[in-house]
């Protein structure tokens, strides 16, 4: 009589479900996805399976395999993970969806694209150019491997952010693997042939937007398109981060998406990062020199005639003027940049963002940030803030905001830099990235939160509201089998 | 300000944002020297650093942090197809750039060991170097194929490579010069003249290659035909030997230095100036690992077939006359393309041949799609090698292209193969083929 071992019980079956090429146990395999490898914060973890199912049914049965041998399953997209959001932290079965990248529907009448679970920015993007090019989606500043459908879970923040908000207000429905086998839909599709709402039914889409994987695993999901009109970008500048704020403000009370504006944020960061980079100036140090401007900005417009965008423009311009800031095409600002600078231009013309690695990890792959929503009016106060730590600890201040749906919340990051192969400069960091997130909870709420920084904020909170956070967690994974020791 | 508003007028065409491509935004692409990788904004500063070329592993040990596997490499420069064969059949991350460098990473911080599936991952890639295009690290888009090589000559160092059949291979070119477990007494069987007739010296050599020589002698035969028809004054080496690409590539470069000695010293004995070549592996390697990596001294020129047929061509020597109504595309071989930046010769050409139909595929230049074949692949990893090449001709046939043509043997014969297993119909030609037929 053979006696296997648990461990080779698990194996075989997982190989017996999603097929022996799709599941590993080798040493590499379980090196790459014990960690993201760009946060220093969070600690690599450990996984004993990776596994890449192709369908619904196998994550189905891989969960049912889980709870009844009460193994860890960590969900996540394409091998990319953020904030160690995906880090295995108790070892178990990485889930990795890449397999399962396919859209399955594209709705041009009610403008909607049903993908699933697995699929990135890039594979969406080639799609919709190449079938449906009077579409788009909104997309994440993130590399063209990013998971479309974590960055839509995960509140992400996209380039149509003032028109349709983050990432999750994109969201009409999703398919979910619930942490104990079953398989629910939510959105119009629950009781329709058509996945064209989230309401007006319960919301239950909620159970699964912001759990960081806990509360089950999103094999398929609506998302809502928007027209490909015609853009303008402008460079936006301002003496003082206060100053640009109030101009975005007053973007905002002048209509803001209802003027064309698909986009706007505050950018210092990138042109910090591409001045560095490039051509070794540290702008973030000296902040008003030599652009003579604290706040750079970028704003995108949409319009679907030119004489629209004309006249769209001259608002846009006549408000930025009066409150003294600067407003320009942006084609002419890349014109006028020292050809070592240009390295930041091909961010606003172009979605995914190819050129994500070079800006967030030359010092030494390693580029981590703390960010939270926050009301508008705080969002100069924490990037003063921010730029003191920043400094305290000899980090570049790597800055910047978005705002959402126009106007009515806003995103704020600041992101830091670290080199790999330097323990001390790892240890300096983290320690800047806790105060960042120390500061940041004064102004707003964390996103995309560090494990770590759950943790320390645990009981911090209106305590109806965590308890019953709490209780849905327990209710719908009794066994805590999803990305335990993570998120809420 | 009538002037400048004409000048916004023009450079803000409405029209033409909405619908140019986004790359039309910026300048064509600006090779390296001497390479088909296009030049990127390079950093201020790595630390005081500068990297080389052909290297060991533990000189790019610095640049391996860089890499978070993000995943860029894994998709063509703002289009987003894929571009890594290995990656998309082995699935996993290992398989892809970001995957490799981190394993290295790993291993050159001893984080992990040396294992049989660590040796499969390094040597389950066809080296193409599609993926270093797509990183815009400017220190991975540089030098990732040369510590992807690096990394395989260390495994040899350490024991742990190459892989079984590529050993096999190395051995047998020692003995008999040829990777294919051929007698090197029959290298110059395809010869349509005795080999003795052949002058002893020349002003140019037909460097065959080993494909040309004993499985693609259909290449090999037709250079030979069209140099003799253009009435060059040229030779065959009585003792070629293989030119140690497959050698090279699988990190066995004793051998591979071996074989450029051998052949140098062959090629000197003939006087001659130049070295045609029609193979894109040879080519790379006679012209950049004999005088760059090994620090050989070359008097002579190397020069692809392609390009010698166009100087010809363009003198007046070469003339093509006869029409080929055919739709035909263009497939640029790793190893003349990416690594050297022979992208237009092949191509003007081709469309100097009258009556052709050209198109282009989706993926060209600097994003082609790699036909599967090299670094050791076809010999270890035959399901790569299909898989890729499958990928390549589906692409091939949805241009409406009738034929399929190359300039190298290698990719010929994996295309070849794939051709057969599909069942498709899609005529494939060596370059040289089509000249020779538009010359008659």
């Amino acid at each position: 009589m053979v006696v296997t071992s648990r461990y080779e019980r698990v194996y075989e079956q997982l190989c017996s479900i999603a097929g022996s090429r799709y599941v590993s146990n080798r040493q590499e395999e379980l090196f790459l996805y014990r960690w993201d490898y760009f946060t220093c914060s969070t600690p690599p973890g450990r996984c004993d399976f990776v596994v890449l199912p192709g369908s619904t049914e196998e994550v189905q049965e891989i969960i049912y395999l889980a709870n009844r041998e009460r193994i860890p399953v960590v969900p996540m997209v394409s091998g990319l993970n953020n904030a160690g959001l995906a880090n295995p932290l108790q070892g178990g079965i990485v889930l990795d969806l890449r397999r399962m990248n396919r859209v399955l529907e594209v709705n041009e009448d009610d403008m909607y694209a049903v993908v699933e679970g697995g699929i990135t920015w890039a594979d969406l993007a080639l799609y919709l150019n190449k079938k449906h090019p009077t579409l788009r989606p909104p997309i994440t500043w993130s590399p063209p491997a990013t998971g479309v459908v974590p960055s839509l879970l995960e509140n992400g923040m996209h380039d149509l952010g003032m028109v349709g908000g983050c990432g999750s207000d994109f969201i009409n429905g999703l398919e979910v693997v619930l942490p104990t086998g079953e398989i629910v839909v939510t959105g119009s599709l629950a009781l329709s042939d058509s996945w064209y709402s989230r309401p007006p039914l319960p919301d239950i889409s909620g159970l699964f937007i912001g759990w960081s994987g806990r509360t089950g695993i999103v094999t398929k999901a609506s998302m809502k398109l928007w027209p490909k009109l015609p853009r303008r970008d402008y460079s936006l500048s301002a003496k003082t981060f206060k100053d640009g704020i109030e101009i975005e403000m007053a973007l905002f009370k002048a209509g803001g998406p209802l003027l064309g504006i698909c986009d706007i944020t505050a950018i210092n960061s990138f042109w910090s990062l591409a001045s560095r980079t490039y051509s070794g100036l540290d702008l973030s140090r000296v902040p008003l020199e030599p652009r003579g401007a604290d706040y750079m900005g970028m704003l995108t417009v949409m319009a679907s005639t030119e004489k629209e965008m004309e006249a769209k423009a001259e608002v846009i311009c006549d408000i930025t003027k009066k409150l003294g800031g600067r407003i320009t095409v942006y084609e002419e600002v890349q014109r006028v940049m020292a050809e070592n600078e240009r390295g930041i231009t091909p961010l606003v013309l172009n979605c995914p963002v190819q050129e994500f690695p070079i800006w967030n990890f030359y010092m030494g792959g390693i580029g981590e940030w703390i960010g939270g929503y926050m009301p508008i009016r705080r969002v100069p106060e924490y990037y003063l803030e921010s730029l003191e730590i920043t400094k305290k600890y000899g980090k570049h201040a790597l800055y910047y905001h978005r705002a959402m749906f126009g106007g009515h919340y806003n995103i704020a990051r600041t992101l830091v830099l670290s080199n790999k192969d330097d323990p001390e400069d790892m240890r300096r960091t983290r320690e800047c990235l806790m105060e960042l997130d120390s500061a940041l909870r004064k102004y707003g709420v964390r996103y995309k939160p560090q494990y770590w920084a759950v943790l320390r904020n645990n009981n911090k909170g209106h305590a109806g509201t965590l308890g019953l956070i709490s209780r849905i967690k327990k209710m719908l994974d009794p066994n805590n089998i999803l990305n335990p020791g993570q998120g809420m | 300000m009538t002037e400048k508003r004409e000048e916004k007028k023009v450079r803000y065409d409405f029209k033409k944002d909405y619908e140019a491509p986004i790359r039309e935004f910026y300048p064509r692409e600006r090779y390296l020297p001497g390479r088909g990788i296009n030049e990127i904004v390079t950093q201020h500063d790595f630390m005081g650093k500068k990297f080389e070329r052909f290297e060991s592993l533990e000189h790019y040990r610095d640049i391996l942090r860089l890499c978070a596997k993000c995943g860029t490499c894994r998709y063509l420069y703002r289009e987003w197809d894929r571009v890594c064969p290995s990656g998309e059949l082995g699935k996993f991350e290992s398989f892809y750039l970001g995957g490799k460098n981190l394993l290295l990473w790993g291993l050159t911080r001893g984080q992990i060991k040396w294992t049989e599936s660590l040796v499969k991952i390094l040597y389950h890639c066809t080296l193409c170097g599609n993926c270093q295009v797509q990183c815009q690290i400017p220190e991975i888009h540089y030098y990732a194929t040369d510590w992807l090589e690096a990394a395989r000559e260390y495994a040899v160092e350490e024991g742990y490579g190459p892989m079984p059949e590529q050993k096999r291979f190395g051995e047998h070119v020692e003995v008999e010069h040829n990777p294919y477990m051929e007698l090197h007494k029959d290298r110059l069987a395809w010869l349509p003249v005795p080999a003795e007739k052949m002058p002893k010296n020349a002003k140019v050599v037909y460097f065959v290659g080993c494909t040309s020589s004993y499985r693609q002698k259909n290449i090999a035969t037709t250079t030979f035909e069209i140099l003799q028809d253009l009435g060059v004054d040229f030779t065959v080496m009585r003792d070629e030997w293989c030119c140690g690409s497959p050698l090279q590539r699988t990190g066995q470069r004793n051998g591979a230095v071996a074989c450029a000695e051998h052949n140098i010293s062959e090629i000197e004995k003939t006087g001659a100036e130049t070295v045609i070549t029609s193979c894109a592996g040879c080519y790379r390697t006679l012209k950049e690992d004999y005088g760059e990596r090994y620090k050989k001294e070359l008097n002579f020129e190397v020069v692809h077939s392609s390009v010698y047929l166009l100087k010809l061509l363009k003198k007046g020597d070469l003339k093509l006359k006869k029409g080929i109504k055919k739709k035909v595309t263009y497939h640029d071989p790793c190893h003349i393309g990416r690594h050297m930046g022979i992208y237009e010769e092949p191509r003007e050409l081709l469309q100097s041949i009258p009556e052709v139909e050209f198109v282009e595929m989706p993926r060209n230049r600097q994003y082609a799609w790699c036909c599967g074949a090299g670094g050791g692949v076809k010999a270890s990893f035959k399901d790569l090698a299909m898989f890729a090449s499958k990928e390549r001709i589906s692409e091939a046939i949805a241009t409406g292209a009738e034929c399929l043509v190359s300039t190298c043997p290698f990719c010929y014969r994996n295309f070849k193969d794939a051709i057969e297993e599909m069942g498709v119909d899609l005529k494939l030609y060596d370059l040289v083929e089509l000249v020779k037929e538009s010359m008659q």
